[in-house]
């Protein structure tokens, strides 16, 4: 429930940043997307077990899956990678406004 | 064997014209007409077996066994007909070519014909569905391009008939699916054989319909009947082959070769006797308009595809005796009466009736051909045609469905033929007799009779239609073991030229005589030639169609076609909400949750969340919002560490710290505050935001967390220490388990970075935002920089090497707690982040290490780890060592931390590359490039501004809390 409501309020965030005219509002809200993604993809693992899952200091039994974690761990590198491509892009040319002003 | 041989020599042929036309030039094709000769003779050797003891002769070599296809041939009676016409006709063109061009060469001429000679002879024999298809294919491309080698003029009837005949190749891989997954198998026989489908009245009928488009796009039948006359662009030759033997006949042999799975579903028998008669009249009509010999033989396939298509869609035995008899008839006086045409052209200069006229006593030679075709199209006694009408007429007077109908298809059929008599007549008497005409009358003088190698195979094939309608009886076991392969019903017929008073020789009869009537009443034609019957003709139609769905395609993309960002955005967005409709509406039955999902100290940060959205969402401050979407970030962080993925937490961190570093660099050259936008706008998308907000919510609530741990994440857990020596799970997945992905992860973070620097390597940055200058007194130790930046310069000189230990640390002990390559690599690029924050100036904050090739080196490392992997089988498979350590423990050593050494390299490679390229005031430039001016950096201090790095961030943040404040 609780990250669920915490997914909710990114994601609504995101998109409306993301619908906006300038380039970095368009880049924050992608960034709040992809932040609520990656715990989507934390809460299909099932968060009901939150122990770490380093079985040197925890045994298995209440591991938090995983196999979320790393997809999640690869998935915030290449977000990042993706955004300073795309701040890249805002900082060169004219202006970051991606629309015609009217 | 002899099938295989068949397709080798074929396809051998295609693929040594190249060689030979280099050295014979026209003459190839005499070469490609000796080959054909032994083929046909080949085949017709094959007679006593497939037509005598009625054997089908098969080859089978597996093509595609995954999916079942195989390279299955199988000749049977209906095989070898038209193998033996495609062979044999194609013999006789050919050697017709070799004189119909003017010396020189013919290389895309032979080649095409011959690849078109193969791909018929593939298509007549294909006993696998997947294969016809193949080979039905082959012959539209070959087509298309024969059409188009007539230069220029001829490139739009091409398309046209391209497109026609395609639209039909699909139609057909449409039934070939349909009946692929309905049966089981590709084989085609075996498909035939199958009754289960073909009782399936609704299933039968779709695929019936399916095949009736193809054979009626290939075979020309009305609607589609505009392609042939206007594919007339090609040379005489491709038109006599397309007519005679090719192309067209592929059509017939495709509705002969279903006739056993649809000889009795209604839809089949209706459309193909109603549109074979259909096109029969009209083409018919249409020929004896023409003036064009030429166009006069193509409408006159069209009428005679048209009486083939019909009494295929009888459907009775007798009916496939008189198709198998028509369609070598027709192969024969057709193939005869084009290749007269081009004798006629290519002596007399024209092949326009109004310019001819009297040839006869010119070219006596070409006229007897020409008579002896057109009295076999004609279906006069005692040549073949007339024997294969007769039978065409008895076969129409069976139609199902009432004797009346039978009646009503035969006086159409009479109809047409009259016409066919009339045209036939038109065309001798108008081009070998009577007086020159028109105003090439002069240039008859030098007009001459053609050498006997051009005429030569011409009188062959008209030659055949006279000796085969005196000796017709011989066509009887084939035309009865067509009738047996396509009805499965013996018929016994006997062909014969006499056979007594009967229905058909009144039809015949009647034909003849309202021919003849119509040849005295429009003085054979000409009173009616050339003008227009119908108001439209095809190509225009087609063109009009086909323009009007260009224009209908480009209007559905300019839906899309637009520059602003937020329509690409928001259409995906507005479609999941769409999608998400339904679904609220109607509700889920959902599992309970699998068990306590939330704790109370989570609503910490759901208020945490909540506020830092909020503030984003709401402050018109670039810098504001960065801070606050930061903020987002470490919450999100801390869900992350909450959630008991520590390795993940650290990386968002570190991450959220870098990527605010970077934004903060591209910030201070734009404006500082954001663009504004219509009130409407606002309203509108954040009514589409809440909406999305609330369905993925809806959906994090309803659709996870609502079972027990998956089996992969058991595996790991239960295995992870044995399989790879690690005990951090994570870190096993990334560098043992999953390391395929991390390396492609990898490589999209490099090339990420390699972008960066291209992209700015030709746009220039733009400038650093000159208006947010800090004034602060001369007097003022913050005025320089040097003195400015001296606090951050202490610290970052002891902590640089500290973070860079550290990071060397965390990456190796990865494997057995927090740690590895990302957050190493993170950690060592903000040591350099550090340091380049520190930095008093440009110049000092430039980085010179070689970044790009960092990068690189990271990527080849993990590569070169994972080709170790092959020592042990597999890419990317760790191998593992147990170091011996004084003391007598062991290192646990393997190549995953290779691996992992990679990773840390590309990860500091794009940070240098970010932190360079961006944070310098004219780019970095490759990290190699000359130092700046000092001029340049001089300037940037003499202006008193914030020198790039620390001070510069420094001054936005005293503009922030300003504009801050005020909203």
């Amino acid at each position: 429930m609780t990250l669920a409501v915490t997914i909710a309020i990114m994601v609504a965030g995101g998109v409306y940043l993301m619908l906006q005219r300038g380039m970095v509002r368009i880049v924050l809200g992608l960034l709040l997307v992809g932040h609520a993604a990656n715990l989507l993809l934390m809460s299909a693992g099932g968060i009901f077990r939150r122990d770490q899952p380093l079985l040197g200091i925890n045994p298995p039994d209440w591991a938090a899956d995983p196999l979320p974690q790393a997809f999640v761990l690869t998935a915030i590198v290449i977000a990042f990678s993706i955004v300073i491509y795309m701040l890249t892009l805002a900082a060169s040319g004219s202006d970051d406004d991606t629309e015609d002003a009217s | 064997m002899v099938l295989l041989t068949l397709i080798l020599v074929l396809a051998a042929t295609v693929l040594s014209i190249p060689l030979v036309e280099r050295f014979m030039g026209r003459n190839t094709g005499w070469f490609a007409a000796a080959v054909l000769t032994a083929l046909t003779v080949l085949v017709a050797a094959q007679a006593p077996q497939v037509l005598g003891s009625g054997e089908a002769l098969t080859y089978s070599v597996p093509w595609m066994p995954q999916i079942g296809v195989e390279f299955h041939l199988r000749m049977d009676t209906l095989g070898w007909m038209f193998t033996l016409l495609v062979t044999g006709v194609g013999a006789l063109i050919m050697a017709y070519s070799a004189r119909y061009f003017p010396a020189g060469r013919r290389l895309g001429f032979y080649f095409l014909m011959t690849l078109f000679a193969f791909a018929m002879t593939g298509l007549v024999l294909a006993d696998d569905v997947v294969l016809l298809f193949v080979f039905w294919e082959l012959t539209t491309i070959a087509s298309f391009y024969l059409i188009g080698l007539s230069g220029p003029t001829a490139s739009r009837p091409a398309i046209r008939t391209f497109l026609v005949t395609a639209m039909g190749g699909l139609a057909l891989l449409g039934a070939v699916v349909l009946l692929v997954v309905r049966t089981g198998t590709t084989q085609l026989s075996a498909i035939l054989a199958d009754q289960t489908w073909t009782q399936d009245t609704g299933f039968v009928s779709l695929v019936a319909v399916l095949v009736v488009v193809a054979v009626f796009t290939k075979s020309a039948q009305f609607p589609f009947h505009y392609w042939l006359p206007d594919a007339m662009a090609a040379s005489t030759p491709v038109s006599a082959y397309l007519h005679a033997a090719a192309m067209v006949k592929a059509g017939i042999y495709l509705a002969m070769r279903f006739t056993p799975a649809f000889g009795d579903v209604l839809v089949w028998n209706a459309a193909l006797i109603a549109f074979g008669l259909t096109t029969a009249v009209i083409g018919a009509v249409f020929a004896l308009q023409q003036h064009d010999l030429k166009r006069l033989a193509a409408y006159s396939t069209v009428s005679q595809l048209g009486f083939l298509v019909a009494v295929i869609g009888v459907g009775t035995p007798e009916a496939l005796v008189a198709a198998a008899a028509h369609t070598v008839a027709h192969a024969l006086f057709k193939s005869a009466l084009f290749m007269t045409v081009g004798l006629v052209d290519h002596e007399a200069g024209t092949r326009d009736l109004r310019d001819l006229g009297g040839l006869a006593k010119k070219m006596p030679v070409t006229a007897g051909i020409a008579t002896l075709a057109a009295l076999s199209m004609a279906g006069i006694p005692p040549l073949l045609g007339f024997v294969s009408k007769e039978y065409l007429f008895a076969g129409l007077l069976g139609t199902p469905g009432g004797p009346w109908v039978g009646v009503l298809a035969g006086a159409v059929a009479v109809g047409a033929a009259a016409f066919t008599f009339a045209y036939s007549f038109r065309f001798v008497h108008g081009a070998f007799f009577g007086e020159p005409r028109g105003e090439r009358k002069a240039d008859q003088e030098g007009t001459h009779e053609a050498p006997v190698t051009f005429w030569g195979p011409a009188a062959l094939a008209a030659l055949g239609g006279v000796l085969l309608g005196l000796a017709v009886p011989v066509l009887d076991p084939l035309v009865n073991g067509v009738a047996q392969d396509t009805t499965d019903t013996a018929a016994d017929a006997h062909l014969l030229l006499w056979h007594g008073f009967n229905p058909e020789l009144a039809m015949s009869a009647l034909a003849i005589g309202f021919g003849a009537l119509l040849v005295w009443r429009t003085a054979s034609g000409e009173s009616y030639a050339g003008r227009p019957l119908l108001p439209v003709d095809g190509p225009s139609v087609f063109e009009r169609l086909h323009g009007a769905t260009i224009r209908a395609g480009r209007r559905v993309g300019d839906l899309t076609r637009t520059d602003a960002i937020a329509f690409h955005l928001g259409a995906p967005i507005v479609l999941v909400l769409v999608l998400a409709a339904p679904v609220v509406y109607f509700g889920l039955d959902l599992p309970a949750p699998a068990g306590q999902t939330s704790r109370p100290l989570d609503w910490l940060l759901v208020g945490l969340m909540a506020v830092a959205v909020l503030g984003a969402v709401l402050t018109r401050s670039r810098l504001a919002a960065l801070a606050l979407i930061g903020v987002a970030g470490f919450t999100t962080a801390l869900w992350l560490f909450f959630l008991g993925a520590f390795d993940v937490a650290l990386t968002q961190l570190l991450v959220e710290v870098l990527t605010v570093v970077v934004a903060v660099l591209v910030l201070r050259r734009l404006p500082r505050t954001f663009h504004t936008v219509t009130r409407r706008r606002s309203a509108l998308t954040a009514v589409i935001a809440i909406a999305t907000g609330l369905v993925a919510g809806a959906a994090a609530f309803a659709l996870t967390g609502r079972r027990e741990l998956s089996p992969a994440a058991e595996y790991f857990l239960n295995n992870a220490p044995e399989d790879t020596g690690g005990d951090n799970v994570v870190n096993t997945i990334l560098v043992d388990y999953r390391a395929l992905d991390t390396l492609g992860e990898l490589v999209v973070l490099g090339v990420a970075g390699l972008i960066i620097i291209s992209v700015l390597g030709s746009t220039n940055l733009l400038p650093v935002n000159k208006g947010r200058k800090v004034t602060v007194p001369v007097a003022n130790p913050a005025f320089e920089s040097a003195p400015n930046t001296v606090l951050m310069r202490t610290v970052a000189k002891f902590l640089l090497p500290l973070l860079v230990v550290w990071s060397f640390y965390l990456l190796a002990r990865g494997h057995n707690e927090p740690g590895g390559g990302f957050i190493g690599g993170l950690v060592g690029g903000s040591a350099f982040a550090l340091t380049y924050l520190a930095a008093s100036s440009d110049a000092s904050a430039r980085i010179r290490l070689a970044y790009p090739a960092i990068i690189g080196s990271g990527i080849l490392v993990a590569i070169g780890s994972g080709l170790l992997g092959f020592f042990e089988g597999s890419f990317l498979l760790p191998l593992h060592a147990e170091i011996p350590l004084p003391g007598g423990d062991y290192y646990h050593f393997t190549t995953a931390l290779i691996f992992d050494v990679g990773v840390y390299l590309a990860v500091v490679g794009v940070l240098l590359a970010a932190l360079n390229e961006l944070g310098l005031d004219n780019g970095g430039g490759a990290a190699v490039s000359a130092p700046p001016s000092p001029a340049a950096s001089g300037g940037d201090r003499g202006g008193a501004t914030a020198p790039a790095g620390t001070a510069g961030a420094t001054a936005v943040e005293v503009d922030t809390t300003t504009s801050g404040g005020a909203r």
